[in-house]
């Protein structure tokens, strides 16, 4: 189980005051919640980098979290930011196909959860944005069997690929 | 579910050093400083129009002015707190505050009419001037609002960019303002706030690959 609000926001606060055993506890916490957060829209190929990247970053950037503030929320958006990076930079290859790892959430915080989540970006996006970023970007498709798939033109699931990628980018912070 | 190595864990544990959290208020000091440069550099290059302390202002010049602080501080504030990412940030006081900001050109549409409007261009002999002054003024907060969003990790950059060139062009307005005695309101929605628009646009474009981290 993965740590509520109340005790990641002390873990935090203890480690941007130097106290190196509670930023191990936090991240290890960190590490737990960025698997289970990406797991579906992440092939597992790519996992372990794109949750590193984070962790990384979360180190790199852990001034700008506010202590009169929630963490959850800062940590999404950094999730969130990293993701839309890595949908712009990888493609996936054909054969690593993502698993079914619809595990019931045990977090009590559900519901807080569910507001951040990568599915809130796409429910953004028209559908035959998601729909192509979801086979070329996450499935690994190329575009012509993607074209092919969705009865799509060749270009234009290259301009919705474009177009959806922006959007998501500009829904970051404000999709929940 | 263990995948990261743990060795990622304890080289970042080992490299942790104390570190000094982002505060709002010392964005928002970091703004009103150099908000406060800028008016002292107006009045340095082109010295503060007397005519505000001694009633000879109209009322449109306190109006629009008080606009361009208002809309200066709004989305200055929006962008202090973006370096501060958090899914559920929002900057409708911004947005808000820049819609009002628009009333001032659809007025003095309203009222001129497109030739009027035409007019008031083409005679105005200082207007250019104004734009200038305006424009060049306004590029002293967005230095210090991309230093701010660089220490920061800003996750939402288009919005961050515009939102800077905004906060830039209100802010070097108002400045500039205080030391341009034409105070008719088709002066002022023109040429005062053309360098709001055009920097707005400048920092869509020009912010995002300096604060991208």
């Amino acid at each position: 189980m993965i740590a509520d609000e109340q005790e990641m926001a002390a873990m935090m606060a203890a480690a941007q005051k130097g106290d190196a055993g509670m930023y191990r506890a936090l991240l290890a916490e960190v590490q737990l919640w960025l698997e289970r957060y990406y797991r579906k829209r992440v092939a597992p190929a790519q996992l372990d980098d794109l949750v590193q990247e984070v962790m990384m970053a979360v180190h790199h950037k852990r001034a700008t979290w506010d202590p009169t503030r929630a963490f959850y929320p800062w940590l999404a958006a950094i999730a969130r930011y990293r993701w839309v990076d890595h949908l712009r930079k990888v493609y996936r290859s054909a054969e690593d196909e993502l698993g079914d790892h619809d595990a019931p959430e045990d977090s009590k915080e559900e519901a807080v959860m569910a507001r951040m989540s990568l599915e809130r970006l796409f429910v953004h996006l028209p559908e035959k944005q998601s729909e192509v970023i979801e086979l070329v970007k996450i499935e690994g498709l190329s575009i012509a069997e993607a074209s092919e798939k969705t009865g799509q033109s060749e270009s234009l699931v290259k301009v919705n690929i474009h177009r959806g990628l922006k959007k998501l980018s500009a829904l970051v912070e404000k999709a929940e | 579910m263990n995948r990261v190595p743990n060795s990622l864990i304890d080289t970042l544990a080992s490299e942790l050093e104390p570190v000094q959290p982002i505060r709002l208020w010392h964005g928002m000091a970091l703004v009103a400083l150099s908000a406060v440069a800028t008016v002292i550099l107006v009045e340095l290059l082109d010295g503060l129009w007397h005519g505000i302390v001694q009633g000879r202002a109209s009322g449109i010049f306190f109006i629009a002015n008080g606009m361009f602080a208002v809309v200066g501080a709004a989305a200055a504030l929006a962008v202090v707190r973006m370096a501060s990412p958090s899914v559920g940030n929002r900057q409708d006081g911004a947005r808000w505050s820049a819609g009002m900001l628009a009333l001032l050109p659809i007025s003095a549409g309203l009222m001129l009419g497109v030739g009027g409007l035409y007019s008031a261009i083409s005679s105005d002999i200082y207007g250019l001037d104004c734009f200038l002054a305006g424009t060049g003024f306004g590029l002293v907060t967005p230095a210090a609002l991309v230093l701010w969003l660089r220490r920061g990790a800003p996750v939402s950059l288009s919005a961050a960019g515009t939102l800077t060139g905004l906060a830039a062009g209100a802010i070097g307005s108002f400045a500039y303002g205080l030391a341009c005695p034409i105070d008719t309101i088709e002066h002022l929605a023109i040429w005062h706030t053309a360098p709001v628009a055009l920097l707005a646009v400048v920092g869509r474009y020009a912010v995002p690959p300096l604060v991208r981290w």
